[in-house]
């Protein structure tokens, strides 16, 4: 157990220094730039090596193509201009301590035609001009993307080669064809696979880079590769040699313009910092980081070299405090380093993470507007023998998150009760109250526990990071592509309701599976066995192609620079996307449980047990939306008459559990393409804004078009006391939320230091199993401010241009989000800690002029 | 038809009532514009692809087939095509391809037009289409 030195956790006296409170303006100055180098030299190589004839690409030629862009991309060392929000150039004076970037704006939009870039064609022209969140692109750099670069992609994207794989998934009588998974994808409303965008969401093994260096790895690799008699095998350690030196070479690269631009600079306190950036690129990553900044240094160009692999989307850093602690230590003990310095060299970092957001066309940001790469950061909870892994690394983290309030990266906090300190609870507790929103607080008992449960070893389910959202996931060794399934839990219900109908693609055709017409049934177990009969029957659906796609990537899409980087690829001489990790899961997150399972509770009540209705009178209501039905709608919505999840009421619990329980098992049934089974999650991102446009009424009394609830919160306005609340949430089995949940709570701000009291208290009552009567909860996160401001903010976004808020995981500005998604989080339920009840407020009506 | 009274078509139906001849006039107009501009027809200078566009009612059918440098343009349905577009009404094909806050992804969403085939012959024909409305100055 690391001893704490520092005398005041909160390490209050440290402020932002003048370099970073001048990067940061600059940082929130600058709009998103389109980069177009990575896209370009990915192009030219498959161009010059002919892999676009191939019919497969072996990961020697993905690693060479890779080489080739670590070789001839462009080694920022500084940058000296950005873009405005009135989309004009301005420049400033770069005093950055890192060198290297992920592209080669000072914020850039990296693309990856391979995956989903193309969907930005159409708006390339007009791009810098649209309502919600523009980019900015030159025009000769929308001229190379539109004559160079795209038309060589269109049949090789990974969903075009996965839609003419699927063919062959149909009757030779029906060739050429589509499989129905495939037109159910594009139907929206059932399920999003997101592989065809990336698979990404996994955390990377720092720790051999930074204790062997890449030299090291090569010569591993060269070593294995000698003695492997599978010529796979000996393909695949050449690839890893091939990745590691072109980013050796990068590195080399930044190294030589850094001291390019040393003899230049006139300011000699600059002339210091970049030789000094020019040393230490010279050394790292290719050999063993010896002190801190070094540390950080090697995590960063391995960051940047993943990201030209691994589109930027939920890629995650894991336990950074684990992995640089005993550097920090050693520099600060020695005085080689002061906690001033190691605050300012962290919230450099911070803001490179940053330095990137993904390429999103203009109406996906309707389901996930406003993300940033989600970036996950882990720190604290238990080490692998269970001890208090919390070091004062992790409070120096802690206050550089505080001081900067930044989306990305994406701050989670592990806390074990018992182990960890109160104080450490604390500390969090206040973080959040300072910064709004962050870091998100995990229970450490109730993760472990859903990890060990899937069959994790103890030691790797201790060694837990968060993955993009919230996904917990053994750090280094775990490929678990968290969010491969985006599930609607709102279709089967649908489904089921109209007897494998659904009012979205229309009642006069039966795109799901027959189970009865629900007006036939007599008891309430029949109607539950139906809907489990349509979650069962769009689990396969959702497996079955995101298998399929998964074997695209292996075939197309080989990850040698992330196999290089992980636990397990290089023992197995194996890719990452052939099993080659440790832990080969894959994620499905489900969006809708509050409301199907209020929705359950009320057909329960209403129809079965009272018989106050019939299935008949409900499904006209559902079909008019309550429009004459206004009686019936207030009695489902009224939590007093109709049972609701998260009042602790057993009935209407029972139905949230049994929901997770039969989604666990129908996913858990299923292999994936490595081997590995699936496991399920409740994080939505902005899909259940997303979703819930395009869903009709529900028997919760949810009218159509309404934002369904975030993650597994209970529905807005249901539930009046926080206590209840959380105790229901806590009552779920957690070895069926194994991928991850959001519990998306708001509070009111207050005075006084009682807020912090009763915050700390809160969190220890909601982890707490009660002596094993429950499992308790897993994850909470918060949005600490008030009705009022988000309501003024919505309104009038330049001036809250910094406020930042919990989704339902990633946190994001809210200016960013789109209507829906702010009015969301604006009428979610709102707490006054120090009575623990829901504060009252009208629901949002967003202004006619912004409504999409 | 002249190219004049071809534009003016077009820019009466992206701005004002939109008749049955929206999807008309744009592909001609694209056709003219390809065979009148060197800079425009670059586009399509490497290009092979067949589109059809048709109404749900079955009362609109069209097909533009592009052959490197070369648009033909079709008042009916071809049999081998890369991409097919089917859409409820005029309305909904202009919303799909035009609307700024709009784009394909939301008439998907909004069931308003179903597609079939590889989507990137899509994105492609849109940047083209935009690309006109620029040329031409009503978007």
């Amino acid at each position: 157990m690391p001893e704490i030195t520092l005398k005041d956790i909160s390490l209050k006296d440290y402020g932002l220094s003048e370099r970073i409170s001048h990067l940061k303006k600059i940082y929130f100055r600058a709009v998103p730039e389109i980069c177009t180098e990575r896209a370009h030299l990915v192009t030219r190589f498959h161009l010059e090596n002919g892999l676009f004839e191939a019919d497969r690409i072996s990961i020697l030629d993905k690693a060479k193509a890779y080489r080739y862009v670590l070789r001839h991309r462009n080694p920022v060392v500084s940058h000296a201009q950005g873009v405005d929000r009135e989309m004009k150039q301005f420049t400033f004076t770069d005093r950055q301590l890192f060198a290297g970037s992920t592209t080669t704006k000072f914020k850039g939009v990296p693309l990856y035609p391979e995956f989903l870039s193309l969907t930005l064609w159409p708006e390339l022209q007009t791009i810098a001009k649209r309502k919600s969140n523009p980019f900015h692109i030159t025009p000769s750099e929308a001229s190379v993307l539109n004559f160079e670069v795209f038309p060589h992609w269109m049949e090789h994207t990974i969903m075009e080669l996965g839609r003419k794989k699927s063919f062959a998934m149909n009757p030779p009588s029906a060739v050429k064809k589509e499989a129905p998974e495939i037109k159910l994808l594009q139907r929206m409303v059932f399920f999003l696979a997101s592989k065809p965008e990336c698979i990404s969401h996994t955390i990377p093994d720092f720790s051999k880079a930074m204790k062997i260096g890449l030299r090291g790895i090569i010569e591993e690799a060269t070593h294995l590769g000698n003695h492997a008699q599978d010529p796979s095998r000996q393909e695949f350690y050449e690839a890893v040699r091939e990745v590691l030196e072109g980013m050796i070479e990068y590195s080399r690269n930044l190294s030589t313009q850094a001291e390019k631009l040393a003899e230049k600079e006139p300011d000699q306190v600059r002339k210091r910092e970049l030789i000094k950036m020019a040393a230490i690129t010279a050394r790292v990553p290719e050999f063993p980081a010896q002190t801190f900044r070094e540390g950080l240094t090697t995590v960063w160009i391995c960051w940047t070299a993943i990201h030209l692999e691994n589109p930027n989307i939920g890629l995650s850093l894991g336990r950074l405090d684990q992995l640089l602690y005993d550097l920090y230590r050693n520099d600060v003990e020695s005085g080689a380093m002061s906690i001033e310095e190691a605050i300012e060299l962290l919230c450099c970092l911070w803001l490179k993470i940053g330095d990137h957001v993904p390429a999103v066309p203009e109406a996906s940001e309707q389901l996930f507007g406003g993300t940033g790469s989600n970036q996950a950061i882990t720190l604290g909870g238990v080490d692998a023998d269970g001890g208090d892994a919390v070091n004062d690394l992790t409070y120096v983290m802690l206050r550089a998150t505080e001081l900067m309030k930044l989306r990305d990266p994406n701050l989670n906090a592990r806390y074990f009760s018992g182990v960890n300190s109160k104080d450490y609870l604390r500390r969090l507790c206040e973080v959040n109250l300072n910064t709004g929103a962050t870091p998100a607080l995990h229970n450490d008992l109730a993760v472990i526990r859903t990890l060990r449960s899937k069959g994790d070893a103890i030691e790797h389910a201790r060694d837990y990071g968060v993955v993009g959202c919230v996904e917990p996931g053994s750090n280094g060794r775990s490929y678990a592509h968290t969010a491969a399934i985006l599930y609607n839990l709102v279709s089967p219900l649908e489904l089921t309701l109209f007897n494998g109908r659904h009012r979205h693609t229309g009642l006069d055709l039966c795109i799901g599976t027959e189970t009865g017409d629900p007006e036939t049934f007599t008891t309430f177990d029949q109607f539950k066995a139906a809907f489990e009969r349509q979650i069962r029957w769009m689990v396969d659906r959702s497996v079955c192609l995101n298998n399929l796609y998964g074997e695209i990537h292996q075939e197309f899409y080989p990850t040698p620079i992330l196999s290089s980087l992980f636990e397990g690829p290089l023992l197995k001489g194996r890719d990452l996307t052939r099993g080659g990790a440790t832990i080969n899961s894959s994620g499905a997150t489900i969006i809708g449980l509050a409301d199907v399972a209020d929705s359950l509770s009320a057909i329960e009540k209403h129809v079965f047990n009272d018989k106050a209705i019939t299935f008949a009178q409900l499904i006209e209501a559902l079909k008019k939306d309550f429009v004459g039905f206004e009686p019936l709608n207030a009695l489902l919505r009224n939590p007093d008459k109709t049972p609701k999840y998260g009042n602790e009421n057993r009935a209407a619990d029972h139905n949230a559990a049994w929901i997770t329980r039969v989604l666990d098992q129908a996913f858990n049934e299923k292999l994936n393409y490595r081997g590995g089974r699936y496991r399920v999650g409740y994080w939505t991102m902005t899909n259940h804004a997303g979703f819930g446009r395009l869903m009709g009424a529900l028997p919760n009394g949810r009218k159509a078009g309404e934002n369904l609830a975030s993650g597994i919160t209970p529905v807005s306005g249901a539930t009046p006391y926080l206590t209840k609340a959380l105790n229901s949430v806590a009552g779920l089995p957690v070895s069926c939320l194994s991928s991850g949940v959001a519990l998306n709570l708001k509070y009111s701000p207050e005075n006084g230091p009682e807020m912090l009291d009763n915050f700390a208290a809160t969190v220890e009552g909601y982890f707490d199993d009660n002596g094993g009567q429950r499992d308790g909860g897993m994850e909470i996160q918060f949005n600490i401010v008030t009705h009022d401001t988000l309501v003024e903010a919505a309104l009038h976004p330049e001036r809250h241009p910094e406020l930042l808020v919990r989704v339902s995981g990633y946190t994001a500005y809210f200016k960013d989000l789109n209507p829906q998604m702010q009015k969301e989080i604006i009428d979610r339920t709102e707490y006054l800690l120090s009575t623990g009840r829901m504060v009252t407020f009208a629901p949002y009506a967003i202004p006619e002029r912004r409504q999409s | 038809m002249t190219l004049t009274k071809i534009m003016r078509n077009l820019q009466t139906e992206l701005s004002g009532e939109i008749t049955d001849k929206f999807l008309e006039a744009l592909l001609y107009g694209m056709k003219m514009s390809f065979d009148m501009s060197g800079g425009y027809r670059l586009n399509i200078e490497n290009f092979r692809g067949r589109y059809v566009f048709r109404s749900a009612d079955g009362f609109v059918n069209a097909a533009a087939d592009f052959d490197r440098g070369d648009m033909k343009v079709y008042d009916s349905v071809l049999e081998e095509w890369n991409v097919r577009v089917t859409f409820k009404d005029a309305r909904a094909l202009r919303k799909f391809l035009f609307s700024r806050d709009q784009d394909i992804l939301n008439s998907l969403l909004a069931n308003d037009v179903e597609v079939e085939g590889n989507l990137n012959y899509l994105y492609k024909f849109g940047y083209m289409a935009r690309e006109l409305l620029l040329r031409l100055g009503v978007m």
